[in-house]
């Protein structure tokens, strides 16, 4: 598929802001499934500084400040994107999970024994992070999916179900700061708080799993055209399955991602990958406003298929 | 030759008697002084044979000199939990820790090899990170560290300049005599300052044994460490602007950071000081923003950068990390650095050594288990009471689990199960003994001694690669009494290591020789707008604690007067209003018993003692508007501008803390009095420095200001209370505000009469050559007010000026004539009333205009919120 994307955030404050500094996360990662056309920030009122680099995770960051009085703060990216099928992972990989448990485990100080990079770089995705902790409580609810000695992706693609179906989407209930066991104690929340809640059960039976953050094409109800602005930034997660890669679920919808889905970078949880962030001094009050366009384009080679 | 006979009968007794300590349980653990085979170690002869010409009681007299000197120097430290007000400081044991010159060539060697293999393991870290590629190390280990920092991470290029510019090293020798490495700094390692402060003290009380032993000196250290930094700018500037970045005097160390300060010549700066403009970190100062070039940071890592790094950081400098990535500024130590300070590390030290280095390592590290490990996690589990626990995640924090309750240490035992590789556990070795002098017993004794030694690159070598570059080790360092791994701020007592060299060392001064011309600086518009913030509230607070002082003790002498003769009249009330305090009910048996008595005003016992325990309630700690109170917050700003006072002005702003920490044991009126009086004196000492030592610059102006609009307000509120609102006005409450405000003895020699409202109200408020006078304190601020850099030329008068004028103008405007009869006329006080609001009211503002034109800064940045709506 090909998108053009839209996503605007602009905060409006009660004072004058003297002075600020953000990271801006909002530029499409290039994936084998996600091809980058253009990707573009544009930011009002122009900033001093406006720096790329990558981040730990390999995603795109943008530094900028503004040092001039403002009242607002508008922060475009506008990106052409074409999508096209995610891999998906032999049946025959013949693993149950607790094998895949094991072998995260192991794989440091042997020096003398191949190691697997990959091993060793899913570890990192194991450990507790800023707004996902270990907890058996956690684990107890995944082992309704994760039954013992059953295959890593049949359990994988349970759980996700197992969400979808025990949750209810109530974006009245939770904030960014609702932690995960209030989310598994109410069964409500967004999608940020269903893709911190599974990366934590997954990580509490010791496996890996990362936060991917990014879009999702939305279709309006059946007869109506679709609004402008009314698609929304999206949260699922990644697992990582030893000796093939990493697979993407969608507890919100409980689905396994497809060529609707834009990635836009990916960390241990929403503090690694905010979409936007800062630091300034005045401001007052602020008021903060979102609109997210994903539409489709028609593919130069769309009559071919 | 050494001969130990020779020394004075009584040096050889407690030579004897310390033996027999040693000796107490059979073959003594491995001793600085004395050998295994009971002999004098060489490097000690030159010390014994001094000390042996002093005798003990010389030694004894010098050890109390060096004690003075310390306290007088305010060689303190406070952690966070200590209430600001009571700082402990430390004694300094007169005898040194030796350490000779083969054994330092050895010890020098293994430093030098593990700073550069720390060096080189966190260029690795922050780069290829092939440690832990190669598996190595962890990668769970390293990532789960606080002050590993991901945002430093940066594979595309290599770093031209070293991460650890100096660092140090805690080591213990254990009971065989071998060293045994505790840990490292590696962000900011501190302790020069504390070293060199004993260096010097000890140099005083010791001045022919410093002068003629051996004993390697210390300057040259921090010369070169100067010179390090300096050169951090890669020459771009030749004079460049370091800061020393602090977390603020609420900091263990900031007697150390302002002492560095001041040494090095740096300027001291906070978080809040400093701002990231155009990319560049530039401080805040009263002429605008002044670029900064170099930072020696004295934060940890993670609270460095709210943007970056932890969010919820008040002390970092938001922007600071794309700052120095984009080199725009050099940190010292650079970000990222503190990983190397993980606790189990040292467990793999001896293979990084081997891979990194491709050489054996040669300190050993004290034992230590890493939980992450299964087999080190089973003994961890299993030799429960062997092992002190570390989490990782809190890195001062040392668990000692047979401390800890059954429910306690269960709790520990399953989180450390539950995530293994968060904890490391660490060994308890014996430590070797050295000598300390007990004052009281006049005896050695043997102690455990913990040591940190510091290394530093080669200034001249800083942008050569890691192989070709020099490092130095400073000869000497700090030495503290405590089991091995006892922190440097939980002991009680201190030693100066001094290292022997083959030959007499030449002298070099301690006091700092400028590098280069100097750069001659008159304007003072470099002061960061916080220090004339603090300086400000030094002032205001230091003269309310003036005035204070001065009405309780005249109240404290009322109140003895009432108890002792029928003075006629009651004042006690009216002063318990001017200190703003509630009058008590007086207890009700006694005011049966009073009725019953006399009809006098003369107070019954129970009433003297009711109202003096009253009195004495502000001198208690817990008073929250009481003069332990006042003090504290006086206190605060004295530190935060330790680097702007004289040696001089600091040693009384010491006196007024000793007073301060006796005063809550008062008992008695007469104590009372006594320590008021010292506190007016000790101000007046201070005040009296500051005018006279500090460069009458913006700094010193922003300070008499303050002191200024404080007497102005007190002095409007005293006048007010004697003269309008008192409920016996007459001429002893007259008495006592001239007393308060120092004017009694002016006014006796100038009416030689009675006291009169209207003279004092002459005196008092219009008399412009009384510098007590409200009308010279006008002219005064107005003064100082206009010297004030004003960055906005503006045609128009500023704010401050405005109020000034105003307050000047009603004085200059009020009609005398309306005032006469002050105490009989309702007109005269209804004007007087008008007149004394139209004073207060500007002189109020005025505070806050000031801090808004100059102090602006004070507003911390913030979050931008960053809640989104997601699907």
């Amino acid at each position: 598929m090909k998108y053009e994307l839209r996503h605007t955030t602009r905060y409006d404050y009660s004072g004058d802001v003297t002075l600020s500094h953000n990271e801006a996360r909002l530029l499409p990662r290039i994936m084998p499934w996600q091809e980058v056309e253009s990707a573009e920030l544009s930011i009002s009122p122009a900033p001093v500084r406006l720096r790329e680099r990558s981040d730990f995770f390999g995603n795109r960051v943008n530094y900028f400040s503004m040092q001039d009085l403002h009242n607002t703060l508008e922060v475009t990216a506008s990106s052409i994107i074409t999508t096209s099928a995610r891999p998906f992972p032999p049946t025959d990989l013949n693993q149950t999970w607790e094998s895949a448990v094991d072998l995260l485990k192991t794989g440091h100080n042997t020096l003398d024994t191949y190691i697997d990079q990959a091993h060793l770089e899913a570890k990192l995705f194991t450990l507790d992070s800023d707004f996902i902790r270990h907890d058996a409580l956690l684990a107890e609810y995944a082992r309704a999916s994760f039954t013992s000695k059953r295959s890593l992706i049949d359990a994988v693609i349970a759980f996700n179900q197992q969400i979808f179906s025990d949750f209810i989407y109530d974006p009245e209930h939770t904030t960014i700061a609702t932690p995960i066991l209030d989310v598994l104690a109410s069964r409500r929340g967004v999608c940020q708080d269903f893709a911190h809640l599974a990366i934590g059960c997954l990580r509490s039976l010791g496996l890996a799993a990362r936060y991917m953050s990014g879009y999702m094409e939305t279709l309006p109800p059946p007869g109506q055209e679709k609004l402008q602005g009314a698609d929304a930034t999206h949260a699922w997660l990644a697992v990582y399955i030893p000796k093939w890669g990493w697979l993407e679920i969608d507890p919100t919808n409980g689905c396994l991602p497809d060529e609707r889905y834009i990635i836009l970078g990916w960390g241990r949880d929403f503090a690694d990958v905010t979409p936007l962030k800062g630091v300034m001094t005045g401001g007052g009050n602020d008021f903060l406003s979102v609109a997210v366009d994903v539409i489709p384009l028609p593919r130069a080679d769309a009559n071919a298929a | 030759m050494f001969d130990p006979s020779l020394l004075n009968s009584e040096l050889q007794a407690i030579l004897s008697a310390y033996l027999k300590q040693l000796n107490h349980h059979g073959v003594h653990a491995h001793d600085e002084l004395f050998s295994s085979d009971d002999r004098i170690r060489n490097q000690w002869h030159p010390l014994l044979e001094e000390f042996s010409q002093l005798g003990t009681d010389t030694l004894l007299a010098r050890s109390e000199e060096a004690q003075n000197l310390l306290h007088e120097n305010g060689v303190t430290f406070n952690s966070y939990e200590d209430d600001p007000g009571r700082m402990r400081s430390w004694e300094l044991d007169c005898l040194p820790y030796v350490i000779s010159t083969d054994e330092w060539e050895g010890l020098e060697r293994g430093l030098i090899q593990r700073v550069r293999l720390l060096e080189a393991l966190v260029d690795d870290l922050y780069g290829p990170r092939n440690v832990i590629k190669k598996g190595i190390l962890p990668p769970e280990l390293i990532y789960t560290h606080p002050s590993y920092l991901f945002p430093a991470l940066n594979e595309e290029e290599t770093p031209d300049r070293p991460y650890i510019i100096f660092h140090s090293t805690d080591l213990i020798r254990n009971a065989s005599g071998e060293w045994l490495v505790l840990g490292d700094w590696a962000q900011s390692p501190s302790g020069t300052g504390y070293a060199l402060e004993n260096r010097i003290t000890l140099a005083r009380a010791l001045p022919n044994l410093y002068r003629e032993a051996p004993i390697k000196r210390l300057a040259g250290f921090l010369q070169a460490q100067l010179r390090c930094l300096a050169s951090l700018n890669r020459g771009q500037k030749e004079h460049p602007n370091i800061v020393l970045l602090s977390p603020g005097p609420g900091s263990p160390g900031y007697f150390e950071h302002a002492w560095l300060a001041n040494y090095m010549n740096f300027t001291l700066a906070e978080g809040a000081d400093l701002v990231v403009r155009d990319g560049q970190v530039s401080m805040r100062t009263l002429g605008g923003l002044k670029r900064v070039d170099i930072i020696l940071r004295q934060i940890n890592d993670p609270w460095c950068d709210p943007l970056e790094l932890r969010g919820d950081s008040l002390l970092g400098v938001p922007g600071l990390m794309q700052a120095a990535r984009n080199g725009e500024v050099e940190i010292a130590n650079a970000l990222g650095t503190g990983v190397l300070e993980h606790p189990a590390l040292s467990t793999f030290m001896p293979e990084l050594c081997q891979h990194l280095l491709g050489e054996t390592l040669l300190l050993k590290n004290r034992d230590a288990l890493w939980c992450g490990e299964d087999q080190q996690l089973t003994r961890v589990l299993n030799e429960t009471g062997q092992w002190l626990i570390k989490d990782v995640r809190m890195p001062t924090r040392v668990i000692k689990p047979e401390n800890l309750s059954v429910n306690e240490r269960e709790m520990l035992y399953k989180s450390i199960q539950r995530q293994p590789y968060l904890f490391v556990a660490l060994d308890k070795p014996k430590a070797a003994t050295a000598p300390v002098f007990n004052v009281k017993t006049r005896q050695f004794e043997p102690q455990p001694v913990n040591l940190r030694l510091f290394s530093l690159v080669e200034p001249d070598d800083l942008f050569k690669p890691l192989s070709e570059r020099q490092y130095r080790i400073m000869p000497g360092g700090l030495a503290w009494i405590g089991n091995a791994g006892t922190p440097l701020m939980e002991s009680q007592t201190v030693k100066d290591i001094w290292v022997m060299a083959p030959v007499p060392q030449p002298h070099i001064s301690l006091l700092r020789q400028a590098n280069g011309p100097i750069v001659v600086t008159r304007d003072g518009t470099d002061l960061p707008c916080r220090v004339a913030d603090s300086l400000f509230w030094m002032g205001r607070y230091g003269e309310r604690l003036d005035i204070r002082s001065r009405l309780l003790r005249e109240t404290f002498s009322r109140l003895q007067q009432e108890d002792q003769e029928d003075t006629g009249t009651r004042l006690i009330p009216d002063l318990f209003a001017a200190l703003e305090l509630d009058y008590p009910d007086v207890p009700s048996e006694t005011k049966a018993l009073k009725s019953a008595a006399t009809e006098n005003t003369r107070l019954t016992r129970a009433e003297y003692l009711h109202l003096r325990n009253c009195l004495l309630e502000l001198f208690a700690e817990h008073h929250n508007d009481g003069m332990p109170w006042l003090f504290s917050h006086f206190l605060r700003n004295c530190r935060a501008v330790r680097d702007h006072l004289g040696d001089d002005a600091w040693r009384t702003v010491n006196n007024l803390r000793q007073r301060f920490n006796d005063m809550p044991s008062a008992q008695s009126a007469i104590m009372a009095q006594r320590h008021l009086e010292g506190v007016v004196t000790n101000l007046a000492a201070f005040f009296g420095l500051c005018n006279e030592t500090m460069p009458h610059h913006y700094g010193w102006r922003f300070l008499d200001i303050g002191r200024f609009i404080e007497r102005i307000l007190l002095s409007l509120e005293l006048l007010r209370l004697a003269l309008l609102t008192a409920r016996h006005p007459g001429i002893p409450l007259w008495e006592v505000v001239l007393a308060t405000t120092d004017n009694f003895t002016v006014y006796r020699r100038r009416y030689r009469s009675q006291l009169h409202p209207s003279a004092i109200l002459d005196l008092l408020l219009f008399d412009e050559t009384n510098p007590r006078s409200v009308g010279y304190m006008l002219k005064r601020l107005s003064r100082q007010i206009e010297r004030l850099p004003h960055p906005n030329i503006s045609p128009y008068r500023n704010q401050e000026t405005r109020l000034v004028i105003q307050a000047t103008s009603a004085l200059h405007l009020a009609d005398l004539d309306n005032l006469v009869n002050i105490d009989h006329s309702e007109e005269a006080q209804a004007a007087l009333a008008t007149l004394l609001d139209q004073l207060i009211q500007p002189m109020s503002e005025l505070s806050n205009a000031i801090s808004h034109s100059h102090f602006s800064h004070v507003e911390a940045p913030r979050q931008l919120v960053t809640m989104q709506s997601t699907v």
